[in-house]
């Protein structure tokens, strides 16, 4: 018997138990679509929160620091004893700068607490002070105005939110409204001030005219708040605040930033700094730790989904079980005209692989309809628009129909064996 | 040139339903075996048809060992040298009386368009062309035991078993029946073993064995 006849029997056979049938299909269609939904429901967990971490920064920027973490922990030994620890210093910098994929490298230098001085409102801001000769090779862009020359180190950018920074009020912190927006003081001069109390206990004041170059496109992170400034002048300042001149040669900078060229190199870049000894932090990191978190989630929700699909699994058995105790009779009359053991064997295989695939493709249709019902009514009640709470993966739907046939086919087996060894004779006598 | 041979001996330990039977039977014969309930003659064509094997004893079919095939070796001789027709016809109730014919031939490999063709030459032999379409439920007894006969028949099979072919029918039905199962054996030279216990049915046939408790009791030739 060729193959195609035999899933032509196979089929006939299906539909002529009609409503057993659809129920057994039913069955594997809510297994298949329970686990595809909780799967793309950590799918799209993952997604979105991904999503939204990498609107907080730039993925292809790595920032260094001195190997913070061994050096206190090793403290205890290595009092009075010199550091071996690398310093992150010009030489550091330099070496970073020649590895593959490194685009450029700054010290950064950050003072908080700075104010600046707008239309005689005065606006909370922190500095960031990166090196003007690499800034544009940073990713760092500008949605208004233009990135200042490495020597125009008298221009600022100014975060996206400068001008609607919080202010700490004795009934909380409270928003700064401004009738000006960051764009308005493009081409303006404004002044930076930055306060410190002397030894006398006395206050002093230092201001710093600077002139607005650029405002940076919104990047959701910290930058967002800051201003950024050329290294040198917020590291003048930064001394002046501290009154501690650092020596950068033997300290080191207090952080690096490295721009690299793609997202792909950025996991070969970061293993070569810190085969180096400092530490790094990329966004990659992160997202490759969640990435971990994420896939359990998925394996527990696809696990109670799963278990959907035991109990289809079950239906099946059953189904062909009772469908071989009924048709025990055509078997016996199959098998005297002719159907070998591998004949009824493979029919009852096909009938239960059917189902499976049936089951699973109904299935994954059921549960693309449910998925878009899932994020038309989150988009809806939470977020007011488009959300993606649930995402089908193509893989997903691969899996899913291999699996569904795979449950078919194997729930299939032993009432297929036990159909195919049925006795002929005795098989043909019973009503 | 076709020399059926067939000895066969069966002892059962607990009950002997078959205690030594040695028989030949050559191509082209109709056979009746006669005989009351409990005779053996039941048992003996399930063996011939392998649906039984022998205790011990040999059957053998042309140059075939029945009684030494595995099980799925005999499930292939039985498609493609035996026909068989039931007292209680068994056919497959959700299948059309021409579905019935032709799945003995979808189990050998035919393709579907020459299945129809040969089934519905089969169905027109035994005179159910026009009902071929029906479902067995819808067709009386004598029509329901035409459309096994054409089963065993689509085949072409050089042997057919008949168990009580006529035994759920009426004596004109029965008559039929007969007369179109010795048109058979006469046109193709099929050889035919019929169970009955019925003699008018024996009377068709050009040799009828009578068997009582396991054993072969007499046999004549007849024309």
């Amino acid at each position: 018997m060729n193959k195609r006849e035999l899933l032509n029997l196979s089929w006939e056979n299906l539909w002529r138990a009609k409503f057993r049938t659809i129920l057994t299909i039913i069955g594997v269609v809510i297994g298949t679509a329970s686990i595809i939904v909780m799967v793309s429901i950590g799918n799209g967990a993952q997604r979105s929160i991904t999503s939204e971490l990498s609107g907080i920064g730039s993925v292809t920027t790595l920032q260094v620091y001195q190997d913070l973490g061994s050096s206190t922990g090793s403290s205890l030994f290595s009092v009075g004893k010199k550091s071996d620890k690398p310093i992150l210093n010009e030489d550091a910098i330099k070496e970073f700068k020649k590895m593959d994929g490194v685009v450029a490298v700054t010290p950064v230098v950050n003072l908080s607490g700075a104010e600046i001085d707008v239309d005689r409102e005065q606006y909370s801001a922190s500095l960031m002070g990166v090196d003007y000769n690499v800034l544009d090779d940073m990713r760092y862009e500008t949605s208004s105005g233009k990135k200042p020359n490495a020597n125009d180190t008298n221009s600022v950018i100014l975060g996206k939110e400068v001008l609607s920074s919080y202010e700490l009020t004795s009934t909380g912190p409270q928003a700064q409204v401004s009738t000006l927006s960051p764009e308005d003081l493009i081409g303006e001069k404004i002044n930076i001030i930055v306060r410190k109390t002397n030894a006398d206990g006395e206050e002093e004041l230092k201001t710093l005219t600077v002139k607005v170059s650029g405002v940076l496109e919104s990047t959701g992170g910290s930058e967002d708040y800051s201003i950024i400034a050329d290294y040198d002048v917020v590291a003048d300042l930064n001394e002046w605040q501290t009154g501690q001149a650092v020596n950068i040669k033997k300290q080191g900078y207090s952080e690096a930033l490295i721009t690299v060229e793609d997202s792909s190199l950025v996991d070969s870049v970061t293993q070569k700094v810190e085969a180096l000894d400092f530490t790094v932090f990329s966004l990659q990191q992160i997202l490759d730790s969640l990435g971990s978190v994420f896939q359990m989630l998925q394996i527990l929700l696809g696990g109670i989904g799963a278990v959907a699909l035991l109990v289809a699994c079950i239906g099946i058995v059953n189904t062909m079980t009772m469908s071989i105790y009924e048709r025990t009779k055509e078997i016996g009359i199959m098998k005297v005209i002719g159907a070998s053991i591998n004949d009824i064997r493979n029919m009852f295989i096909a009938e239960s692989t059917m189902i499976g695939l049936i089951g699973g493709i109904v299935g994954i249709v059921v549960s693309f309809l449910l998925s878009f019902l899932i994020n038309f009514i989150a988009g809806f009640f939470i977020t007011g628009g488009s959300a993606t709470i649930s995402y089908i993966t193509p893989g997903l739907v691969v899996f899913a129909l291999v699996f569904s046939a795979l449950v078919g086919l194997l729930s299939g087996v032993r009432p297929a064996i036990k159909a195919a060894n049925l006795s002929s004779l005795d098989a043909i006598r019973s009503e | 040139m076709e020399n059926l041979r067939k000895d066969f001996k069966l002892g059962k330990n607990s009950i002997s339903i078959l205690k030594g039977i040695n028989l030949d039977i050559e191509q082209g014969e109709m056979v009746a075996l006669l005989g009351p309930s409990g005779s053996g003659k039941s048992t003996f064509l399930n063996v011939l048809g392998g649906l039984v094997p022998p205790t011990s004893g040999e059957v053998l079919i042309r140059d075939f060992h029945i009684s030494e095939m595995t099980e799925n070796e005999l499930c292939l001789f039985r498609r493609d040298h035996l026909g068989f027709i039931f007292q209680s016809y068994n056919l497959i109730s959700t299948m059309t009386a021409i579905e019935n014919v032709a799945l003995t031939l979808t189990f050998a490999g035919v393709p579907k368009a020459i299945r129809r063709e040969r089934a519905s030459e089969a169905l027109s032999i035994v005179g159910l062309l026009d009902r071929m379409d029906h479902k067995p439920s819808e067709l009386s007894g004598g029509e329901q035991q035409r459309v096994s006969i054409a089963r065993a028949l689509v085949n072409h099979p050089e042997i057919i078993l008949a168990d009580e072919p006529t035994g759920n029918l009426d004596s004109k039905n029965s008559t039929d029946i007969m007369e179109m199962i010795t048109r058979l054996n006469r046109e193709n030279n099929q050889t035919f073993v019929i169970v009955t216990h019925d003699p008018e049915a024996a009377k068709y046939c050009t040799k009828v064995i009578h068997m009582r408790d396991g054993i072969i009791e007499s046999w004549e030739d007849q024309q």
